[in-house]
């Protein structure tokens, strides 16, 4: 019994890498299915399953970095002029960094391409779904059920 | 884009959901059944897969249960979900019958006809 608990201790703690919005609606539900699928007497996470947690866990909280808010296509003018002037903004520092500091300047090359990346999206979006505000993944399914 | 070829992990979850409502460990070896034990899910990725799913709405929570203490989720397809899953499943077929009579009329040499 005791192995089991600390089996779901170690379990919940590898669920800390992902968002608190997710942990609160699905954490137990979670640790079931990883209780389930443990092997009697186990005590410790398995590699693969310590590998695959922490890599969807960053996954899902990196998620929202790569989407366009709701806000943001709905706004689509000011959404894409902020996101290139944000990602200009950023290359300037880069070249400034990278020359005066040091290499390490270029790091901000990733998020610059996010912000010309996210105001691509937003403008494309908006292009392909002009009559919708939401996301394309949000648009209503049809009638489910 | 929502045209897009769904990943093999997807299709075989929503295949496992073809089947009637079922909760996350259900899946887990149901997916590895379908895939004649080549696909094993973990859970960080079947629930990520399920979040995918659920927000583009081809799933949903269909009931929970308390089962020793534990609780279980119930997922089905939506209908939208159903209609993706013949969709991507008669794109595969379409691309398998092509593959296989090509196989069959021009086979390479040696080891297509194994």
């Amino acid at each position: 019994m005791t192995n089991s608990t600390d089996l779901e201790r170690r379990y919940r703690r590898l669920l800390a890498f992902y968002p608190k919005a997710f942990r609160q609606e699905r954490e137990e539900e979670v640790v079931s299915v990883l209780m389930a699928g443990a092997k009697d007497g186990q005590q410790w996470p398995r590699l693969r399953e310590t590998t695959d947690l922490v890599a969807n866990g960053i996954g899902m909280r990196l998620r929202p970095l790569r989407r366009p808010t709701s806000w943001e296509l709905s706004h689509p003018a000011p959404s894409v002029l902020g996101r290139i002037f944000i990602g200009i903004w950023l290359l300037v520092l880069t070249a400034f960094l990278s020359q005066t500091e040091s290499l390490w300047g270029l790091t901000l090359l990733l998020p610059a391409a996010l912000q010309f990346y996210l105001g691509f999206r937003v403008a494309a979006g908006i292009e392909r779904d002009g009559e919708t505000d939401g996301p394309p993944s949000v648009r209503p399914p049809g009638l489910g059920a | 884009m929502s045209k897009r070829a769904v990943q093999e992990v997807t299709f075989l979850i929503l295949t496992a959901l073809a089947g009637g409502s079922q909760h996350g460990y259900g899946i887990i070896n149901d997916v590895e059944q379908i895939s004649q034990r080549r696909v094993r899910l973990g859970a960080g990725t079947l629930y990520a897969a399920l979040e995918r799913l659920r927000e583009d709405g081809l799933i949903e929570v269909d009931r929970e249960e308390v089962v020793d203490s534990r609780l279980r989720r119930y997922y089905q397809l939506t209908s939208s979900g159903a209609e993706r899953l013949a969709e991507e499943a008669d794109r595969l077929r379409a691309n398998a019958q092509v593959a296989i009579s090509r196989l069959r009329t021009n086979p390479t040499d040696g080891a297509a006809r194994a």
